[in-house]
């Protein structure tokens, strides 16, 4: 009792010591912040424009800029944007839209209006013409004084040496188009459309846009150069064209998959221009005061600060060179940056990355980010893998021969099943005939039709993997039949004589299963595991195959674990190609290690199971597994070892786990004993505890008597 | 008395051609125990093993109460839970606790719960004398102990016929007795059960019948009393040349 009530009157103290030790704290906390605060600025700089009305275009070219606007509003600066003066109206339609090139200036508006300035010399000339029904939605100069225009409904105008002629086609709305030089031009519209020219705009051709795509409404293309041209959705989206070894700009299109957004291909804002610097750099501009950068293709796309409050609107961006720029937005805003735009840090100290401390500090967030990423894919795909390797191995040790699936049956139902498998069988490979045909396949080619029968239509056409079933199963199927027409009961193996040698052929002695899971094992054994990844994610590519329609069933389902599938799983593709990589390769090799230990089973056991009256599966489950795995958990160790180590592999299909993170990691620092090194340790770190874990299980699970494995 | 189990000219001819059972028949009579003798390699495993199918028979025919079990059609698993097998090398489940093992057939072919499974197994434990050890795992048991599991184990599933297949074989001779004893009581009881075994003096005391084979076929069959007073010359020379080595 005496003691309650000395700690009571005790009590008043200890609340004002905890006090005052909080205050210490916050103080200490105060004094450790830094005067000088770190802030980001942003890059642009607000120019008076001198007028408030909407900037819908504007275009540059060395020290000479032009912007438009509503109400046929033209502005311009000799001084790169430093002051802009008002030119005389050229007439009360809105210029929304605007080219340079060649020397010369154009713009135009939705109803046919378009003016020209031919050289820096010039006056702006009105070259208008009717445009009928049609609305002008593109334009683009291919020469000093020749300009294409496209519009709804395919039209397409050409001006050329004072003439306008028609070229339209029918059918698809256009949005805009772009000329790399007098021949070649890219045009783009509705419902994904993207077409070509090489002749000036005079006949056009359609290309594919990327599947992702196909229904998108393409706004705006720049055919910047010989090696790159890029084109946005209004829906965010950034698709890019590159020169591949013999095929030109303008054939192939990807979708552009930003790593700043998690993997998504959607930057989440209504784009409304892109303009490209450089080969690898762009800028992208969007309503809502939107403004970003890419310095490396579109990879990561860097939202940008605005000095202007985030309800302007920004129309166009024109880039001088790679730095120099101009944005024109809503209400007559202007930006200027000397930057590309790119947020200036002030206050920040630069950090020194020649002290391990700084590099450490500033490197850990991006190694955990990457063992996280790493686990995500190791844990699936050990997952996957533990499944098909219990699956394939119970497969491979199944005894059902098919002498045994055809005694049990009458000869006749036996010779009726082999004649319906031999005509099904015919009937796939005449099926796959002349798709085998089509190939053009010569002598031993042939051993690549496989792949060609999956894709006949090259990068454009659709993968069919069901002519590759009709293959295997023709082939089986007809061989069966054939086996099982010619039984006559018996099913004895038999001896053949070839080349005086006597080789013993016992077809009865097949096992189906174990022959369907002998094919898998070889397949993914026999081939290197870098081009497993490279085949799944670029090949197959299974993330839109199977990620994104699993994506799609759990869209809108906010549990915990359903969203965590859908976010940070099955929605990053290049995480989907990596799990069922890891998975389907570890699963062959794990076949293999379970097949093993099975095999170490004494028979007897078997024996015994079936004695009792199990059946066979029963005995599996229930008797011969239970002791395999027990007997097959440290080569699975081994086993889930390397499949961690590599996983390492996914950094080639661009997945951000620990190994990519350590090449970002060295771009910035160009510490590169310490980066990999680092990952060396975080791969440790990983393995060892999985080795631990195993560990641990493999004496909690040791049976007395079952297996030599040292002590009792 | 009712032949619970009955071969009629049985043949097995194995993969590599080697011709070990030819032509064996004999009867089983309910609540006879029946002593298959015979050298090393006389067949007399494989006519055990072929009558619950571990081994197809090439030829001839297996009913059990009179139905023919050797047809591909005839449901196997439900035949070989009415038949109790005991082997040589014991094949306890080593991954199982003792009680587990006997429960396991229990409630997975016989569809008990667990609860009546566990009651069941003790009672057949006692009966085998091992009911302090049914925690125990396999690995921890004596040779004799781990037989007297595995003779338990098939009880449990209260079969029709019991098959011992050399039970006593792989046994030192001071942990025999034991199994010897517990196989006794069971004939006593008068479990129906056909016995493959070497010990001459078990086949004397508790067969009701003793079969002789040599050479895959049946070279002598007759009472218990044969071994004492064999009338073939073959048997008088295999029982020769056992008592020599004892």
């Amino acid at each position: 009792m005496r003691e309650t009530a000395i700690s009571q009157t005790n009590s008043p103290f200890k609340h004002s010591i905890s006090r005052y030790f909080a205050i210490v704290l916050l103080s200490i906390l105060l004094v450790s912040v830094t005067a000088n605060a770190q802030e980001y600025r942003s890059g642009w700089d607000v120019v008076n424009s001198g007028v408030t009305s909407d900037l819908f275009s504007v275009e540059g070219e060395g020290e000479e800029i032009w912007a438009f606007g509503e109400n046929g509003i033209v502005l311009g600066s000799q001084n790169s944007g430093a002051t802009w003066t008002q030119m005389e109206s050229m007439g009360p339609s809105n210029l929304s839209m605007s080219d340079s090139g060649f020397g010369a200036f154009l713009a135009a508006g939705r109803d046919g209006t378009v003016i020209i300035k031919i050289d820096s010399g010039s006056q702006w000339e009105d070259i208008s013409f009717d445009a009928g029904e049609e609305d002008i939605r593109g334009v683009s100069l291919n020469g000093n004084s020749s300009v294409v225009i496209v519009g709804s409904n395919g039209s397409i105008w050409k001006y050329d040496s004072g003439s306008w002629s028609d070229y339209s086609i029918s059918g698809v709305d256009l949005l805009d188009v772009s000329f790399l030089d007098s021949e070649r031009g890219i045009a783009v519209g509705e419902e994904g459309a993207i077409l070509f020219s090489d002749d000036g705009g005079v006949t056009w051709d359609y290309r594919d846009a990327p599947s992702e795509a196909s229904s998108s409404r393409i706004i705006d293309v720049e055919f910047y150069s010989d090696i790159r041209a890029y084109a946005i959705t209004d829906m965010g989206e950034v698709m890019k064209s590159s020169r591949e070894i013999s095929t030109p700009v303008g054939f192939l299109w990807n979708m552009q998959y930003f790593e700043s957004e998690g993997g998504s291909s959607n930057l989440g804002v209504n784009l409304t221009s892109i303009e490209v610097a450089t080969t690898n750099k762009f800028l992208l501009s969007g309503t809502e005061g939107y403004l970003s950068m890419s310095k490396d293709g579109g990879n990561i796309v860097n939202r940008q600060m605005i000095p202007l409050d985030n309800l302007t609107a920004f129309n166009d961006i024109a880039m001088l060179d790679g730095f120099r720029g101009i944005a024109v937005g809503s209400n007559g805003s202007i930006l200027i940056t000397e930057r590309a735009g790119e947020d200036e840090q002030v206050g920040f100290e630069v950090r020194d990355f020649s002290e391990f401390g700084n590099f450490v500090d500033y490197s850990k967030g991006m190694l955990i980010d990457g063992l996280f990423a790493t686990l995500n894919i190791v844990l699936f795909g050990i997952f996957l893998g533990f499944f098909l390797g219990v699956t394939l191995s119970m497969m491979k040790t199944s005894p059902t021969t098919l002498k045994e699936v055809a005694q049990k049956r009458s000869l006749i139902l036996v010779r009726l099943f082999g004649a319906v498998s031999f005509i099904v069988g015919f009937m796939f490979l005449d099926h796959l005939i002349p798709i085998i045909e089509g190939l053009g396949l010569n002598g031993w080619e042939y051993i690549y039709a496989p792949i060609g029968i999956i894709n006949p239509g090259g990068i454009t056409g659709d993968l069919q993997f069901e002519n590759f079933a009709y293959l295997i199963l023709g082939v089986s199927l007809l061989l069966l039949g054939g086996l099982f027409i010619s039984a006559n009961g018996k099913y004895k193996k038999s001896e053949l004589e070839i080349f005086g040698r006597t080789v013993i052929w016992n077809p009865w002695g097949v096992r189906p299963l174990n022959f369907i899971a002998t094919i898998y094992t070889d397949i993914f054994r026999n081939t290197p595991l870098i081009v497993q990844f490279l085949f799944i994610h670029f090949g197959v590519q299974i993330g839109a195959l199977i990620g994104d329609p699993l994506a799609e069933m759990l869209d809108g389902s906010t549990g915990l674990i359903t969203s965590f599938l859908r976010d940070d799983v099955l929605s990053n593709r290049a995480c989907v190609s990596a799990i069922f990589a890891l998975g389907l390769n570890s699963g062959a090799y794990q076949c293999e290690t379970i097949r093993g230990a099975i095999a170490a089973i004494p028979s007897g056991q078997m024996e015994a199971g079936r004695s009792i009256g199990l059946n066979y599966m029963q005995t599996m489950r229930l008797v011969i597994m239970p002791q395999a795995i027990r007997i097959c958990i440290p080569p699975m160790g081994n086993e889930m070892v390397n499949l961690v180590l590599n996983s390492s592999l996914a950094m080639v299909i661009g997945y951000s786990e620990l190994t990519r993170k350590a090449k970002l990691i060295n771009a910035v620092t160009f510490q590169v004993f310490w980066s990999y090194g680092m990952v060396l340790i975080s791969y440790f770190i990983v393995t060892w505890t999985l080795a631990l874990i195993l560990r641990y299980l493999e004496n909690k699970t040791r049976i007395p008597g079952l297996g030599i494995s040292g002590g009792n | 008395m009712e032949s619970v189990l009955s071969i009629v000219d049985m043949h097995k001819m194995y993969a590599g051609g080697v011709h070990a059972v030819r032509g064996v028949s004999f009867d089983v009579k309910e609540g006879e125990s029946v002593a298959i003798i015979g050298s090393s390699g006389s067949g007399k495993s494989t006519v055990l093993r072929c009558i619950n199918r571990l081994i197809e028979p090439t030829e001839g025919e297996v009913m059990l109460r009179g139905e023919m079990i050797n047809t591909p059609n005839a449901d196997i698993n439900d035949v070989r839970s009415r038949i109790g097998m005991v082997f040589q090398s014991f094949e306890l489940f080593a991954h199982l606790r003792v009680i587990d093992n006997i429960t396991l057939g229990l409630r997975h072919v016989r569809k008990m719960s667990r609860k009546e499974a566990q009651a069941e197994a003790l009672e057949v434990l006692e009966k085998v004398d091992m009911l302090d050890r049914k925690d125990a795992f396999p690995g921890n048991l004596s040779g004799g102990q781990k037989q007297r599991v595995a003779i338990a184990r098939a009880l449990a599933m209260k079969p029709e016929v019991m098959l011992f297949d050399e039970p006593t074989s792989a046994l030192d001779p001071e942990l025999i007795g034991s199994v010897l004893k517990t196989i006794r009581g069971l004939a006593d009881e008068g479990m129906t059960m056909i016995v493959v075994t070497h010990e001459i003096g078990f086949a004397r005391d508790v067969a009701d019948r003793v079969i002789y084979m040599d050479k895959g076929v049946v070279a002598e069959s007759g009472e218990s009393s044969i071994i004492d007073n064999p009338q073939t010359e073959r048997l008088k020379k295999f029982l020769s040349s056992i008592s020599e080595e004892d």
